[in-house]
């Protein structure tokens, strides 16, 4: 375990502010200043955040740079720019576009602070707002029964690393954060999005996916961090493109659109994403639903053993979605020879899909994982396969509520694609695809983001999600990730008052 | 669908088979659309034109009187990426939610329901959108419920692209658990008449709040070419000639009719009395009229439901036509059950007694989206009846004000093309979502979902079996 230890903590990347002007849009509160400003100055001289600038020879002030405003609070302060205005003209408030970013699942608070990880690589803390949505359910209604804290925690100390494979077979693959990056195909996302992906996931020791769209020769050099997914479009899947990973992931069905094959509407299968799918360029793309060469477990042995055949070296995962016999499916998969099962709960991110199965197919992954692990546990297997969980996983909190529940990682997607300045308007599915330049193969808009410094926020992202969870572990007296695994009884559901169940 | 026969014994005939298909065409809006988000350009802004090449959608453009100078935002375009606000040099500019949009909608009846609504009946297409799930986890009502899926274990049915079929059709009657033949194999069980559906969707007029006979004409004709059934007060459906139509067109009969002077129209297939004490007489002497028409007894849902509905059932009432109120609960009732338990009890009743196929129940109310249709049916009914999501189809904005002339959205002055097509987009919008959800739970036919509680998570269960063993989590209790 000490060696095991040793590796965990080896030459894991530092942090590296990477701000992002365009980012800093955001304000909590808005200053309004009505016509009745005389201009005199006197917030100006007043204010100690800089809102109100007044700049010698101009006639009039600057309008309030109200990204500063510590917002109605500050009128305790001597200095509130409100109550000091000779001519009342001021006024703080709310802010409007803070209530228009987010959504109950991605809340604003939470977007804000991804953001702030990613540009930094400092750690939330274990009571930020932002570690938690306001869904009303789920993943937000569960909270850690957090001891108090003895001591600060040393990151070097605590081991944060998970196994891929718990076999006796093949190469054993051990990475130092317990997630590593979900498939986003070429198509849903550009290229750079890509490249910045498996640039941090190389960094971090860690993974990503190439999703169902192929395999694009910029991944080349990430190969050993780069998964190949094969999915039911079979879409690019080549003997070289499996032969060169590590990992072969099998996409049985995905947890936005369960049941349904992955959708990319005409517009954004350019020619370049058309040639990658060998598919005619400007239509619609629906993969099949399922693989219609399996039928039962018996075929999905098949199909395990013909990617073992390819390629012999590598692990393989199966990623399925979340129904009722989702534990059946699992134990299946362990007996059909796979490596990881990939749970991909029913609120997941994706690049298109109906809204009605986003909702309403198959369950929330919090039902799942302990559903699964308990499952496992008594067939006597679970320390003989990985279970990973997706789907809804937004932070690093998110990932310790998935691992107590009884998963041993995580995989990311949404998460990654925030830290690249997603906004989550969730217009990635049609027309020229992304505004903001993440999931778009539009040749112009593309260039609005950047591979390096992509990379470098999504490392900064990592970074703080490995300091919360070395921090969460040092509060419980643990000093591994592993120790945490299937520990309900360090949670609480916030539903029913603790007392109620208590005998 | 139906099968040539062959003429002779030798001769080929080559077999048509046509597949049922809701054919749709984009029935554009005619009311102002709603802004979910609006841009507030503040006095500071320069002109300076940066938001216009920064917007991909259009949001921005120089006015045209004056090129000097930026024009209002077209907020109805705007999609909420806040690139503008980004890159305006002077912060002028604000995102706010829409105040229209905001104050729009209540209950299960939600902004987002509604405004989706209006996009599907516009369009006729599944709402397709980037970006995962972003809404509550889970709710009251049919918010508690999630459909199961298929993989690996078992086949899925890939029915929307049209690459398998994925049959909707439903019959309205009594089924009769046996056949009987006499020794001579001539068939004695008498059929009881039946009326096949190819959606388990009617449309049910009752209970609009107001509605003009263009409204009821277009309804009746998307009736026709949707293959279902216009459900009205018997004054007020439309007169038609061709009995084709009138076939189409289900009269209730209120409270009190006297079934002995009823009349109904050449060609109806089916007709609904209001429940009342005296139930059983009216169906028999209506019966003795009019013995090949489908009746159906519509009735408020309360707590002793299903025991009526078993009643019916003995007493072969062909439909069950059991109504909830706007938000999916039993009328009248401040701790009525949801639509949700309420079918459930319904039907474990029936199949309790070995009557399930004796009677068809349709359920009416609260059905404000595409999942609605499948979730009631697991539920346990058989058809669904759609009432208020037929006026929101029109652009209703469900002000509740609607005396005529007051109405935002003129609904009385829709004509009859228009309210056929959003009517008709509607229900072939649903109609593919009730593909997509029966494609990946692997079944071939919508009757098989009738009832199918196991392959349904519902909230509660998934929470205790989930949660139990934690401190505050589901118990039993």
């Amino acid at each position: 375990m000490a060696e095991g230890k040793a590796v965990c903590v080896k030459d894991l990347p530092e942090a590296i502010v990477v701000p992002s002007e365009h980012l800093k849009f955001v304000n909590r509160f808005t200053v309004k200043r009505a016509e009745t400003c005389i201009s005199c100055g006197m917030c100006a001289s007043l204010c100690p955040y800089g809102v109100h600038k007044r700049i010698e020879g101009h006639a009039k002030i600057l309008p309030p740079d109200d990204r500063k405003c510590i917002g109605p609070s500050c009128e305790v302060n001597y200095f509130f720019c409100v109550a000091n205005c000779p001519t009342n003209s001021l006024s703080v408030g709310p802010s409007e576009t803070f209530v228009s970013l987010g959504d109950p699942r991605w809340s604003s608070e939470m977007i804000l602070a991804t953001w702030a990880q990613a540009e930094t690589g400092k750690p939330l803390s274990l009571d930020h707002p932002g570690n938690i949505g306001m869904s009303g359910g789920g993943f937000d209604k569960l909270f850690f029964k957090l001891p108090e804290e003895k001591s600060k925690a040393d990151p070097d100390k605590i081991c944060t690393a998970i196994d891929l494979n718990r076999r006796d077979s093949v190469a054993k693959i051990r990475i130092p954060v317990p997630w590593y990056g979900g498939g986003m195909s070429f198509g849903s996302v550009s290229v750079h999005t890509m490249v910045a992906r498996a640039k941090a996931a190389k960094m971090w020791g860690t993974f990503t996916c190439t999703g169902e769209g192929g395999y694009p020769e910029a991944l080349a050099p990430y190969k050993d961090h780069v998964i190949t997914q094969i999915a039911t479009g079979l879409f690019g899947v080549r003997e070289e493109t499996i032969q060169r990973t590590p990992i072969v992931e099998f996409k049985y069905a995905q947890g936005a659109k369960p049941g349904l094959g992955g959708h990319l509407l005409h517009d954004k299968n350019t020619p370049e994403v058309a040639r990658m799918r060998e598919a005619v360029p400007y239509t619609s793309l629906f993969s099949p639903f399922p693989f219609h060469s399996v039928y039962s477990v018996e075929d999905h042995k098949k199909h395990l053993d013909w990617a073992h055949a390819i390629n012999p070296k590598a692990l393989l995962s199966v990623k399925v979605s979340t129904p009722n016999d989702v534990e059946m499916v699992s134990v299946g998969s362990y007996y059909a020879g796979a490596h990881i099962v990939h749970l991909d709960g029913g609120y997941g991110g994706t690049g298109a899909a109906p809204e009605i199965a986003k909702k309403n197919i198959a369950m929330p992954i919090e039902y799942a994982i302990p559903k699964v692990h308990k499952f496992l546990q008594n067939e006597g297997i679970r320390d003989k396969i990985t279970l990973l969980a997706s789907g809804g996983l937004r932070t690093a909190m998110d990932i310790a509520k998935a691992v107590a529940l009884g998963a041993d990682g995580a995989v990311i997607g949404t998460a990654d694609l925030v830290a690249l300045s997603c906004v989550r308007c969730g217009n990635c599915e049609s027309g020229r695809g992304c505004p903001r330049g993440i999931a778009t193969t539009d040749p112009v808009l593309d260039k609005l983001t950047n591979a390096d410094w992509g990379a470098e926020r999504i490392s900064n992202l990592y970074r703080a999600w490995r300091l919360q969870l070395c921090d969460l572990l040092n509060r419980f007296d643990m000093d591994d990730i592993s120790q945490l695994r299937g520990r309900t009884d360090l949670l609480r559901h916030a539903d029913r008052p603790a007392k109620e169940v208590r005998k | 669908m139906s099968l040539a026969h062959r003429s002779t014994a030798w001769e080929v005939v080559p077999l048509t088979y046509e597949r049922y298909h809701v054919s749709t065409k984009s029935v554009p809006n005619r009311a102002a659309p709603i802004p979910k988000f609006v841009i507030i350009r503040s006095d500071n802004c320069i002109n300076c034109g940066k938001c216009e090449r920064a917007c991909i959608y259009g949001v921005h453009k120089r006015s045209e009187q004056d090129p000097r100078k930026m024009a209002d935002p077209i907020n109805n375009l705007c999609k909420n990426c806040f690139r503008c606000i980004q890159d305006c040099p002077q912060r002028a500019l604000a995102m706010a939610p829409g105040p229209d949009y905001k104050s729009l909608g209540r209950g299960v009846w939600t902004s987002l329901r509604i405004s989706t609504i209006w996009g599907e009946s516009e369009t006729g297409k599944i709402p397709v959108l980037g970006a995962g799930y972003r809404g509550r986890f889970a709710g009251p009502g049919f918010d508690g419920m999630w459909t199961d899926m298929s993989e690996i274990v078992r086949p899925t049915r890939d029915g929307i692209h049209g690459r398998e079929y994925i049959s909707t059709s439903v019959d309205i009657g009594r089924k009769p658990q046996l056949l009987e033949f006499s020794a001579d194999g001539a068939m004695r069980t008498d059929m009881p008449p039946i009326v096949e559906l190819q959606v388990p969707v009617v449309m049910d007029a009752t209970r609009l709040r107001s509605f003009s006979d263009e409204m009821l004409a277009g309804f009746a004709s998307a009736a026709r070419h949707l293959n279902t059934l216009l459900i009205a007060p018997v004054g007020v459906l439309p007169e038609v000639s061709d009995s084709d139509l009138s076939g189409l067109l289900v009269p209730v009969f209120p409270e009190g009719t006297d079934p002995r002077g009823l009349m109904l129209a050449r060609g109806t297939r089916m007709a609904e009395l209001t429940f009342s004490p005296s139930w059983k007489q009216d169906l028999k002497m209506f019966r003795s009229q009019y013995p090949f028409a489908v009746v159906g007894i519509r009735m408020n849902a309360d707590k002793n439901v299903e025991q009526r509905v078993l009643e019916m059932a003995k007493a072969s009432v062909d439909v069950a036509h059991i109504i909830f109120d706007e938000e999916g609960v039993e009328p009248d009732n401040p701790e009525g059950r949801h639509a949700k338990d309420s079918l459930r009890a319904v039907h474990k009743a029936l199949v309790a007694k070995a009557l399930r196929d004796r009677i068809t129940i349709i359920s009416g109310g609260g059905i404000a989206a595409a999942e609605h249709v499948p979730k009631t049916i697991i539920c346990g009914a058989d058809v669904v009846a759609l009432e208020k999501a037929l006026a929101i189809a029109l652009e209703c904005r469900d002000c509740v004000t609607c005396s005529k002339g007051s109405c935002p959205v003129g609904l009385h002055t829709a004509p009859r093309d228009w309210v056929e097509g959003r009517v008709t987009n509607l229900v072939g919008a649903w109609r593919d979502q009730l593909l997509e959800v029966l494609g990946a739970m692997g079944l071939r036919e919508v009757r098989r979902l009738r009832g199918e509680v196991g392959r349904a998570i519902f909230f509660e269960d998934v929470e205790r079996e989930a949660f139990a063993d934690m401190t505050g989590g589901a118990t039993d209790g």
